[in-house]
Protein backbone atom coordinates (compact mmCIF):
# COMPACT_ATOMS: atom_id res chain seq x y z
CA UNK A 1 0.00 0.00 0.00
CA UNK A 2 1.23 3.70 -0.48
CA UNK A 3 1.16 6.41 1.60
CA UNK A 4 -1.88 8.80 1.64
CA UNK A 5 -2.37 10.36 -1.49
CA UNK A 6 -2.45 14.89 -1.23
CA UNK A 7 -6.25 14.32 -2.30
CA UNK A 8 -7.24 11.24 0.18
CA UNK A 9 -9.70 11.72 2.79
CA UNK A 10 -7.97 9.86 6.04
CA UNK A 11 -10.64 8.63 8.30
CA UNK A 12 -11.01 6.00 10.82
CA UNK A 13 -11.23 2.53 9.91
CA UNK A 14 -14.79 0.26 10.12
CA UNK A 15 -15.00 -0.18 14.05
CA UNK A 16 -12.66 2.29 15.07
CA UNK A 17 -13.84 4.99 17.44
CA UNK A 18 -12.84 7.95 19.70
CA UNK A 19 -13.31 7.00 23.91
CA UNK A 20 -12.26 7.57 26.90
CA UNK A 21 -11.91 10.88 28.47
CA UNK A 22 -11.29 14.56 27.20
CA UNK A 23 -7.91 13.98 29.25
CA UNK A 24 -7.92 10.75 28.01
CA UNK A 25 -8.75 10.64 24.29
CA UNK A 26 -7.74 7.02 23.07
CA UNK A 27 -9.13 5.19 19.93
CA UNK A 28 -10.87 2.15 20.57
CA UNK A 29 -10.09 -0.83 17.91
CA UNK A 30 -11.05 -4.37 18.14
CA UNK A 31 -8.19 -5.83 19.56
CA UNK A 32 -6.95 -2.92 21.65
CA UNK A 33 -7.07 1.40 22.21
CA UNK A 34 -3.88 3.81 21.49
CA UNK A 35 -3.76 6.55 23.48
CA UNK A 36 -3.57 9.52 22.23
CA UNK A 37 -1.69 12.86 23.12
CA UNK A 38 -0.18 15.86 21.66
CA UNK A 39 0.40 15.88 17.54
CA UNK A 40 -0.83 12.40 17.25
CA UNK A 41 -4.11 13.43 18.39
CA UNK A 42 -4.04 16.82 16.40
CA UNK A 43 -3.55 14.43 12.93
CA UNK A 44 -6.76 12.17 14.18
CA UNK A 45 -8.79 14.46 15.40
CA UNK A 46 -8.71 16.00 11.63
CA UNK A 47 -8.76 12.63 10.30
CA UNK A 48 -12.73 13.13 9.63
CA UNK A 49 -13.40 11.65 6.20
CA UNK A 50 -14.20 15.81 5.43
CA UNK A 51 -10.58 17.51 4.75
CA UNK A 52 -8.13 15.95 2.47
CA UNK A 53 -4.74 14.88 3.52
CA UNK A 54 -2.97 18.25 1.72
CA UNK A 55 -5.30 20.17 4.01
CA UNK A 56 -4.25 18.33 7.17
CA UNK A 57 -0.51 18.66 6.31
CA UNK A 58 -1.13 22.70 5.25
CA UNK A 59 -3.51 23.10 8.63
CA UNK A 60 -0.68 21.42 10.76
CA UNK A 61 1.87 22.97 9.05
CA UNK A 62 0.48 26.34 9.59
CA UNK A 63 0.38 25.20 13.70
CA UNK A 64 3.59 24.45 13.74
CA UNK A 65 5.08 26.73 11.81
CA UNK A 66 8.44 26.61 13.36
CA UNK A 67 8.96 23.18 12.24
CA UNK A 68 10.35 22.06 8.62
CA UNK A 69 7.38 21.90 6.18
CA UNK A 70 8.55 18.73 4.80
CA UNK A 71 9.61 17.16 7.88
CA UNK A 72 5.80 17.84 9.32
CA UNK A 73 4.47 16.46 6.01
CA UNK A 74 6.46 12.87 6.05
CA UNK A 75 5.99 12.26 9.96
CA UNK A 76 1.99 12.50 9.09
CA UNK A 77 2.60 10.86 5.93
CA UNK A 78 4.44 7.96 8.13
CA UNK A 79 2.24 7.83 10.93
CA UNK A 80 -1.38 6.96 9.12
CA UNK A 81 0.71 4.65 6.63
CA UNK A 82 1.07 2.90 10.10
CA UNK A 83 -2.10 2.71 11.36
CA UNK A 84 -2.84 2.20 7.66
CA UNK A 85 -1.22 -1.06 7.96
CA UNK A 86 -3.31 -2.02 11.58
CA UNK A 87 -6.53 -1.15 10.05
CA UNK A 88 -7.20 2.10 12.29
CA UNK A 89 -6.95 4.41 9.53
CA UNK A 90 -8.47 4.31 5.74
CA UNK A 91 -7.59 6.88 2.89
CA UNK B 1 0.44 0.48 42.09
CA UNK B 2 -2.37 -1.53 40.52
CA UNK B 3 -4.00 -0.38 37.33
CA UNK B 4 -7.23 -1.58 36.22
CA UNK B 5 -8.30 -3.81 33.76
CA UNK B 6 -8.52 -3.14 30.52
CA UNK B 7 -11.52 -5.69 29.19
CA UNK B 8 -14.07 -7.56 30.48
CA UNK B 9 -14.32 -11.24 28.55
CA UNK B 10 -18.35 -11.95 29.00
CA UNK B 11 -19.28 -15.55 28.66
CA UNK B 12 -22.80 -14.94 27.90
CA UNK B 13 -23.67 -18.03 28.28
CA UNK B 14 -22.42 -21.57 28.05
CA UNK B 15 -25.26 -22.87 25.48
CA UNK B 16 -24.06 -23.78 22.08
CA UNK B 17 -25.60 -25.54 18.68
CA UNK B 18 -22.65 -26.38 18.01
CA UNK B 19 -20.09 -29.20 18.72
CA UNK B 20 -16.61 -28.26 17.67
CA UNK B 21 -14.46 -31.29 18.14
CA UNK B 22 -11.58 -28.32 20.28
CA UNK B 23 -14.29 -26.49 21.77
CA UNK B 24 -13.16 -26.01 25.79
CA UNK B 25 -16.66 -25.09 26.93
CA UNK B 26 -17.14 -26.61 30.10
CA UNK B 27 -20.08 -29.39 30.06
CA UNK B 28 -21.89 -29.05 33.82
CA UNK B 29 -23.75 -26.20 31.76
CA UNK B 30 -24.58 -23.01 33.89
CA UNK B 31 -27.75 -23.58 32.38
CA UNK B 32 -29.99 -21.17 32.01
CA UNK B 33 -31.67 -20.27 35.14
CA UNK B 34 -28.70 -19.89 36.82
CA UNK B 35 -27.51 -17.38 33.86
CA UNK B 36 -27.17 -14.09 35.01
CA UNK B 37 -29.77 -11.55 33.87
CA UNK B 38 -29.93 -8.70 31.61
CA UNK B 39 -30.12 -6.54 35.00
CA UNK B 40 -26.95 -8.23 36.06
CA UNK B 41 -24.86 -8.07 32.92
CA UNK B 42 -25.98 -4.05 32.69
CA UNK B 43 -24.81 -3.70 36.16
CA UNK B 44 -21.63 -5.24 35.63
CA UNK B 45 -21.10 -3.18 32.44
CA UNK B 46 -21.49 -0.53 34.21
CA UNK B 47 -19.25 -0.89 36.99
CA UNK B 48 -16.83 -1.91 34.13
CA UNK B 49 -17.27 1.53 33.03
CA UNK B 50 -16.84 3.37 36.20
CA UNK B 51 -13.50 1.19 36.06
CA UNK B 52 -11.78 2.75 32.93
CA UNK B 53 -12.32 -0.43 31.21
CA UNK B 54 -12.20 0.42 27.42
CA UNK B 55 -13.66 -2.87 25.77
CA UNK B 56 -16.52 -5.63 26.36
CA UNK B 57 -15.81 -9.27 24.52
CA UNK B 58 -19.21 -10.82 23.86
CA UNK B 59 -18.64 -14.79 23.86
CA UNK B 60 -19.92 -18.08 25.08
CA UNK B 61 -20.41 -21.06 24.59
CA UNK B 62 -22.53 -19.16 21.49
CA UNK B 63 -23.55 -15.10 22.08
CA UNK B 64 -26.76 -15.68 20.32
CA UNK B 65 -27.48 -18.02 22.33
CA UNK B 66 -29.04 -15.57 24.36
CA UNK B 67 -32.04 -13.74 23.17
CA UNK B 68 -31.36 -10.54 24.66
CA UNK B 69 -28.06 -10.05 23.05
CA UNK B 70 -28.77 -6.57 21.81
CA UNK B 71 -29.99 -5.27 24.93
CA UNK B 72 -26.90 -6.46 26.99
CA UNK B 73 -24.60 -4.65 24.02
CA UNK B 74 -26.31 -1.74 24.16
CA UNK B 75 -26.11 -1.78 27.75
CA UNK B 76 -21.69 -2.24 26.97
CA UNK B 77 -22.33 0.55 25.08
CA UNK B 78 -24.34 2.94 27.04
CA UNK B 79 -21.56 2.12 29.89
CA UNK B 80 -18.32 3.83 27.59
CA UNK B 81 -17.56 0.09 26.58
CA UNK B 82 -16.28 -1.09 22.90
CA UNK B 83 -18.62 -4.33 21.97
CA UNK B 84 -16.84 -7.15 19.97
CA UNK B 85 -18.63 -9.82 19.44
CA UNK B 86 -16.91 -13.64 19.31
CA UNK B 87 -19.41 -15.98 17.41
CA UNK B 88 -19.84 -19.06 14.82
CA UNK B 89 -22.09 -17.30 13.01
CA UNK B 90 -24.66 -19.95 13.37
CA UNK B 91 -28.17 -18.54 14.23
CA UNK B 92 -27.23 -15.14 13.42
CA UNK B 93 -29.66 -13.89 10.40
CA UNK B 94 -29.37 -10.63 8.56
CA UNK B 95 -31.60 -8.94 10.47
CA UNK B 96 -30.97 -10.00 13.91
CA UNK B 97 -27.20 -8.74 12.29
CA UNK B 98 -28.82 -5.18 11.95
CA UNK B 99 -30.41 -5.19 15.16
CA UNK B 100 -26.78 -6.42 17.12
CA UNK B 101 -25.45 -2.85 14.50
CA UNK B 102 -28.58 -0.83 15.58
CA UNK B 103 -27.82 -1.68 19.17
CA UNK B 104 -24.10 -0.62 18.86
CA UNK B 105 -22.41 -3.53 18.25
CA UNK B 106 -18.30 -2.32 17.15
CA UNK B 107 -16.59 -5.04 15.70
CA UNK B 108 -17.81 -8.96 14.76
CA UNK B 109 -15.67 -12.01 15.18
CA UNK B 110 -16.35 -14.79 13.04
CA UNK B 111 -14.63 -18.00 13.64
CA UNK B 112 -13.92 -20.52 10.91
CA UNK B 113 -12.45 -24.04 10.72
CA UNK B 114 -11.73 -24.01 7.36
CA UNK B 115 -12.44 -23.22 3.43
CA UNK B 116 -13.02 -26.57 2.16
CA UNK B 117 -17.02 -26.97 3.08
CA UNK B 118 -16.35 -30.59 3.56
CA UNK B 119 -13.58 -30.34 6.16
CA UNK B 120 -15.24 -27.58 7.61
CA UNK B 121 -18.14 -29.68 8.41
CA UNK B 122 -15.88 -31.93 10.07
CA UNK B 123 -14.59 -29.74 12.50
CA UNK B 124 -17.97 -27.99 13.57
CA UNK B 125 -19.86 -30.70 13.24
CA UNK B 126 -22.68 -28.91 11.81
CA UNK B 127 -23.35 -27.50 8.32
CA UNK B 128 -22.40 -23.85 8.97
CA UNK B 129 -19.74 -22.70 5.98
CA UNK B 130 -22.37 -21.42 3.12
CA UNK B 131 -24.39 -19.28 5.95
CA UNK B 132 -21.51 -17.89 6.89
CA UNK B 133 -20.39 -16.85 3.80
CA UNK B 134 -23.64 -14.97 3.32
CA UNK B 135 -23.31 -13.77 6.79
CA UNK B 136 -20.14 -12.31 5.85
CA UNK B 137 -21.40 -10.57 2.76
CA UNK B 138 -24.36 -8.78 5.27
CA UNK B 139 -21.93 -7.58 7.26
CA UNK B 140 -20.31 -5.65 4.70
CA UNK B 141 -23.32 -4.49 3.33
CA UNK B 142 -23.56 -2.04 6.08
CA UNK B 143 -22.10 1.83 5.61
CA UNK B 144 -21.40 4.93 7.25
CA UNK B 145 -21.54 4.57 10.94
CA UNK B 146 -22.93 1.12 10.95
CA UNK B 147 -19.99 0.03 9.34
CA UNK B 148 -18.32 -2.38 11.68
CA UNK B 149 -15.00 -3.86 11.84
CA UNK B 150 -15.05 -7.27 10.81
CA UNK B 151 -12.30 -10.26 11.93
CA UNK B 152 -12.02 -13.59 10.90
CA UNK B 153 -10.69 -16.15 13.05
CA UNK B 154 -9.11 -19.53 11.63
CA UNK B 155 -8.48 -21.90 14.40
CA UNK B 156 -5.81 -23.99 12.70
CA UNK B 157 -3.90 -27.28 13.91
CA UNK B 158 -2.35 -30.89 12.07
CA UNK B 159 -5.12 -31.50 10.25
CA UNK B 160 -5.94 -28.25 8.03
CA UNK B 161 -2.75 -26.58 8.16
CA UNK B 162 -1.84 -27.66 5.02
CA UNK B 163 -4.53 -25.81 3.50
CA UNK B 164 -3.90 -22.74 4.86
CA UNK B 165 -3.00 -21.12 1.70
CA UNK B 166 -6.10 -21.94 0.42
CA UNK B 167 -8.42 -20.85 3.28
CA UNK B 168 -6.45 -17.32 3.29
CA UNK B 169 -7.26 -16.77 -0.33
CA UNK B 170 -11.34 -17.83 0.50
CA UNK B 171 -11.34 -15.39 3.55
CA UNK B 172 -9.43 -12.35 1.52
CA UNK B 173 -12.84 -12.54 -0.97
CA UNK B 174 -14.81 -12.12 2.17
CA UNK B 175 -12.85 -8.74 3.06
CA UNK B 176 -12.69 -8.53 6.64
CA UNK B 177 -10.09 -5.50 8.19
CA UNK B 178 -8.34 -8.22 10.32
CA UNK B 179 -7.78 -12.32 9.92
CA UNK B 180 -6.49 -13.93 13.06
CA UNK B 181 -4.50 -17.10 12.55
CA UNK B 182 -4.71 -19.22 15.95
CA UNK B 183 -3.22 -22.64 16.43
CA UNK B 184 -5.26 -24.90 19.11
CA UNK B 185 -4.35 -24.61 22.50
CA UNK B 186 -3.44 -27.98 24.26
CA UNK B 187 -6.13 -27.46 27.09
CA UNK B 188 -9.21 -30.30 27.68
CA UNK B 189 -10.02 -31.98 24.56
CA UNK B 190 -7.31 -30.70 22.56
CA UNK B 191 -4.42 -31.66 25.35
CA UNK B 192 -6.25 -35.47 25.08
CA UNK B 193 -5.88 -35.20 21.47
CA UNK B 194 -2.32 -33.58 21.16
CA UNK B 195 -0.85 -35.72 19.13
CA UNK B 196 -3.44 -35.37 16.69
CA UNK B 197 -3.56 -31.48 16.64
CA UNK B 198 0.33 -30.11 17.26
CA UNK B 199 1.73 -29.41 13.57
CA UNK B 200 4.83 -31.08 12.59
CA UNK B 201 7.62 -28.45 12.22
CA UNK B 202 7.70 -28.79 8.17
CA UNK B 203 3.95 -27.36 8.44
CA UNK B 204 4.61 -24.74 10.94
CA UNK B 205 8.03 -23.36 8.62
CA UNK B 206 5.57 -23.10 5.40
CA UNK B 207 2.70 -21.76 7.05
CA UNK B 208 5.35 -18.99 8.07
CA UNK B 209 6.10 -18.31 4.81
CA UNK B 210 2.40 -18.45 3.94
CA UNK B 211 1.80 -15.66 6.47
CA UNK B 212 4.56 -13.42 5.39
CA UNK B 213 3.90 -13.55 1.87
CA UNK B 214 0.04 -12.79 2.63
CA UNK B 215 1.13 -9.82 5.13
CA UNK B 216 2.92 -8.54 2.00
CA UNK B 217 0.39 -8.68 -0.14
CA UNK B 218 -2.86 -7.58 1.64
CA UNK B 219 -1.32 -5.02 3.90
CA UNK B 220 -3.37 -2.15 4.01
CA UNK B 221 -6.42 -4.02 2.99
CA UNK B 222 -6.08 -6.68 5.66
CA UNK B 223 -4.77 -7.21 8.57
CA UNK B 224 -2.81 -10.85 9.53
CA UNK B 225 -2.72 -11.57 13.51
CA UNK B 226 -0.99 -15.08 13.82
CA UNK B 227 0.33 -16.73 16.60
CA UNK B 228 2.75 -19.12 16.71
CA UNK B 229 1.68 -22.49 18.71
CA UNK B 230 3.92 -22.02 21.84
CA UNK B 231 5.57 -25.75 21.84
CA UNK B 232 7.22 -24.41 18.97
CA UNK B 233 8.38 -21.14 20.30
CA UNK B 234 11.16 -19.78 22.72
CA UNK B 235 9.37 -18.84 24.65
CA UNK B 236 5.91 -18.99 26.20
CA UNK B 237 3.00 -16.56 25.55
CA UNK B 238 1.91 -13.91 28.26
CA UNK B 239 -1.38 -15.52 29.45
CA UNK B 240 -3.76 -13.10 29.58
CA UNK B 241 -1.09 -10.12 29.25
CA UNK B 242 -0.39 -11.21 32.59
CA UNK B 243 -2.60 -13.07 35.36
CA UNK B 244 -4.91 -10.03 36.86
CA UNK B 245 -2.99 -7.36 35.18
CA UNK B 246 -5.57 -6.68 32.33
CA UNK B 247 -8.60 -8.77 31.82
CA UNK B 248 -11.57 -10.59 33.84
CA UNK B 249 -13.79 -12.74 32.82
CA UNK B 250 -17.01 -13.44 34.09
CA UNK B 251 -18.64 -16.91 33.51
CA UNK B 252 -22.25 -16.90 32.57
CA UNK B 253 -23.18 -17.92 36.01
CA UNK B 254 -21.56 -14.56 37.74
CA UNK B 255 -18.21 -16.10 38.49
CA UNK B 256 -15.25 -14.21 38.23
CA UNK B 257 -12.04 -14.93 36.75
CA UNK B 258 -8.53 -14.06 35.86
CA UNK B 259 -8.29 -16.36 33.41
CA UNK B 260 -10.51 -19.00 30.74
CA UNK B 261 -8.91 -22.04 32.50
CA UNK B 262 -8.51 -20.86 35.87
CA UNK B 263 -10.87 -23.19 37.20
CA UNK B 264 -8.81 -26.42 36.96
CA UNK B 265 -6.10 -24.82 39.10
CA UNK B 266 -6.31 -26.47 42.57
CA UNK B 267 -6.90 -24.56 45.68
CA UNK B 268 -8.72 -21.42 44.34
CA UNK B 269 -11.39 -19.92 44.74
CA UNK B 270 -13.79 -17.31 42.59
CA UNK B 271 -15.72 -14.75 43.37
CA UNK B 272 -19.18 -13.87 42.16
CA UNK B 273 -20.42 -10.62 40.97
CA UNK B 274 -23.84 -11.15 42.30
CA UNK B 275 -21.88 -10.82 45.69
CA UNK B 276 -19.07 -8.65 45.33
CA UNK B 277 -18.09 -5.69 43.38
CA UNK B 278 -15.85 -6.46 40.16
CA UNK B 279 -13.25 -3.67 41.80
CA UNK B 280 -13.37 -5.52 44.87
CA UNK B 281 -12.68 -8.12 43.39
CA UNK B 282 -10.05 -6.78 40.75
CA UNK B 283 -8.00 -5.26 43.98
CA UNK B 284 -9.03 -7.47 46.95
CA UNK B 285 -9.82 -11.10 45.92
CA UNK B 286 -7.14 -13.97 45.95
CA UNK B 287 -7.52 -15.33 43.00
CA UNK B 288 -6.70 -12.69 41.49
CA UNK B 289 -3.78 -11.82 43.40
CA UNK B 290 -2.96 -15.21 43.54
CA UNK B 291 -0.33 -14.77 40.57
CA UNK B 292 -0.63 -11.09 39.78
CA UNK B 293 3.20 -9.36 40.15
CA UNK B 294 6.52 -11.25 40.98
CA UNK B 295 6.09 -12.63 44.64
CA UNK B 296 4.88 -15.79 43.42
CA UNK B 297 7.70 -16.69 40.89
CA UNK B 298 9.89 -19.50 41.08
CA UNK B 299 13.23 -19.96 39.16
CA UNK B 300 14.90 -19.23 36.35
CA UNK B 301 11.92 -16.55 36.19
CA UNK B 302 12.16 -14.65 39.15
CA UNK B 303 15.77 -13.85 38.02
CA UNK B 304 14.93 -13.47 34.37
CA UNK B 305 14.61 -10.53 32.14
CA UNK B 306 11.13 -11.63 29.85
CA UNK B 307 9.39 -11.56 33.08
CA UNK B 308 7.68 -8.37 32.94
CA UNK B 309 6.85 -9.45 29.42
CA UNK B 310 5.64 -12.97 29.29
CA UNK B 311 4.69 -12.96 33.33
CA UNK B 312 6.60 -16.90 33.51
CA UNK B 313 3.68 -18.03 30.64
CA UNK B 314 0.40 -19.90 31.40
CA UNK B 315 -0.45 -20.90 35.12
CA UNK B 316 -3.14 -23.04 33.59
CA UNK B 317 -0.13 -25.08 31.45
CA UNK B 318 2.36 -24.99 33.71
CA UNK B 319 -0.91 -27.07 36.01
CA UNK B 320 -1.56 -29.13 33.00
CA UNK B 321 1.56 -30.09 32.01
CA UNK B 322 3.79 -30.30 34.88
CA UNK B 323 1.35 -31.01 37.69
CA UNK B 324 2.40 -27.65 39.16
CA UNK B 325 0.32 -24.19 38.90
CA UNK B 326 3.35 -22.58 40.55
CA UNK B 327 6.41 -23.43 38.03
CA UNK B 328 7.93 -21.76 34.79
CA UNK B 329 5.33 -22.70 32.02
CA UNK B 330 7.11 -26.05 30.49
CA UNK B 331 6.58 -24.34 26.97
CA UNK B 332 9.69 -21.48 28.18
CA UNK B 333 13.04 -23.14 26.72
CA UNK B 334 14.39 -22.26 30.34
CA UNK B 335 11.93 -23.92 32.20
CA UNK B 336 13.08 -27.12 33.90
CA UNK B 337 10.23 -29.11 32.83
CA UNK B 338 10.47 -28.37 29.22
CA UNK B 339 11.21 -31.56 28.45
CA UNK B 340 7.67 -32.48 28.57
CA UNK B 341 7.39 -30.02 26.16
CA UNK B 342 10.25 -31.32 23.85
CA UNK B 343 8.83 -34.59 23.84
CA UNK B 344 5.47 -33.61 22.61
CA UNK B 345 7.29 -31.82 19.62
CA UNK B 346 10.01 -34.71 18.96
CA UNK B 347 6.62 -37.19 18.72
CA UNK B 348 4.86 -34.74 16.91
CA UNK B 349 7.62 -34.81 14.21
CA UNK B 350 8.67 -38.68 14.13
CA UNK B 351 5.39 -39.62 13.29
CA UNK B 352 4.44 -39.36 9.88
CA UNK B 353 1.48 -40.71 9.71
CA UNK B 354 -1.25 -38.07 10.81
CA UNK B 355 -2.83 -39.45 13.61
CA UNK B 356 -6.94 -38.75 13.64
CA UNK B 357 -8.32 -37.04 16.60
CA UNK B 358 -10.84 -39.26 19.34
CA UNK B 359 -14.30 -38.58 18.20
CA UNK B 360 -16.08 -35.59 18.90
CA UNK B 361 -17.90 -37.40 21.46
CA UNK B 362 -15.18 -38.44 23.87
CA UNK B 363 -14.42 -34.30 24.00
CA UNK B 364 -17.29 -33.80 25.74
CA UNK B 365 -15.81 -35.55 28.60
CA UNK B 366 -12.78 -34.14 28.35
CA UNK B 367 -13.16 -30.36 28.05
CA UNK B 368 -12.18 -27.85 30.23
CA UNK B 369 -13.95 -24.33 31.32
CA UNK B 370 -11.09 -22.59 29.27
CA UNK B 371 -11.83 -21.21 25.45
CA UNK B 372 -9.21 -20.53 22.50
CA UNK B 373 -10.81 -17.28 21.04
CA UNK B 374 -9.56 -14.37 22.15
CA UNK B 375 -8.14 -11.57 20.74
CA UNK B 376 -5.95 -10.23 22.59
CA UNK B 377 -3.22 -13.09 22.17
CA UNK B 378 -0.03 -12.33 22.22
CA UNK B 379 2.43 -13.93 20.11
CA UNK B 380 4.87 -15.91 21.61
CA UNK B 381 8.66 -15.66 20.56
S1 LIG C 1 -15.88 -23.66 19.90
FE1 LIG C 1 -17.42 -22.18 20.26
S2 LIG C 1 -18.83 -22.51 18.62
FE2 LIG C 1 -17.63 -24.35 18.74
S3 LIG C 1 -18.76 -25.69 20.11
FE3 LIG C 1 -17.35 -24.55 21.32
S4 LIG C 1 -18.44 -22.83 22.12
FE4 LIG C 1 -19.58 -23.65 20.39
S1 LIG D 1 12.15 -18.20 32.54
FE1 LIG D 1 10.14 -17.45 33.06
S2 LIG D 1 10.25 -15.24 32.71
FE2 LIG D 1 12.01 -16.17 31.67
S3 LIG D 1 11.32 -16.50 29.58
FE3 LIG D 1 10.91 -18.39 30.71
S4 LIG D 1 8.82 -18.18 31.44
FE4 LIG D 1 9.49 -16.15 30.83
Amino acid sequence: MAPPSDASQPRLAAGCRWGGTEEDRVILFPEGAIKLQGTGRQVLERCDGQRTFGEIIAELQKQFDAADPAKVRSDISVFLEQLQKKRIVDY
Amino acid sequence: MLSNPLALIAEVTHRCPLHCVYCSNPLELAGTPSELSTEEWTNVFQQCGKLGMLHAHFTGGEPLARTDLAELISAARAAGLYTNLITSGIGLNEERLQALVDAGLDHIQISFQDSREQAANWIAGAKAHTHKIELARAIRRQVGEKKIAFTVNLVVHRQNLDHLEEMIGFIEQLHPERVEIAHTQYYGWALANRAALLPTRAQLEKAVAIVAEAEKRLAGRIRIDSVVPDYYAKYPKACMGGWGRRLMLINPAGKVLPCHAAEVLPGLSFENVREKTLGWIWQESSSFRRFRGEDWMPEPCRSCDRRTEDFGGCRCQAFLLAGDATVTDPACSLAPSHGIVESAVREANADAAVAQPAPASSFVQLQNANTELWSYRTNPE
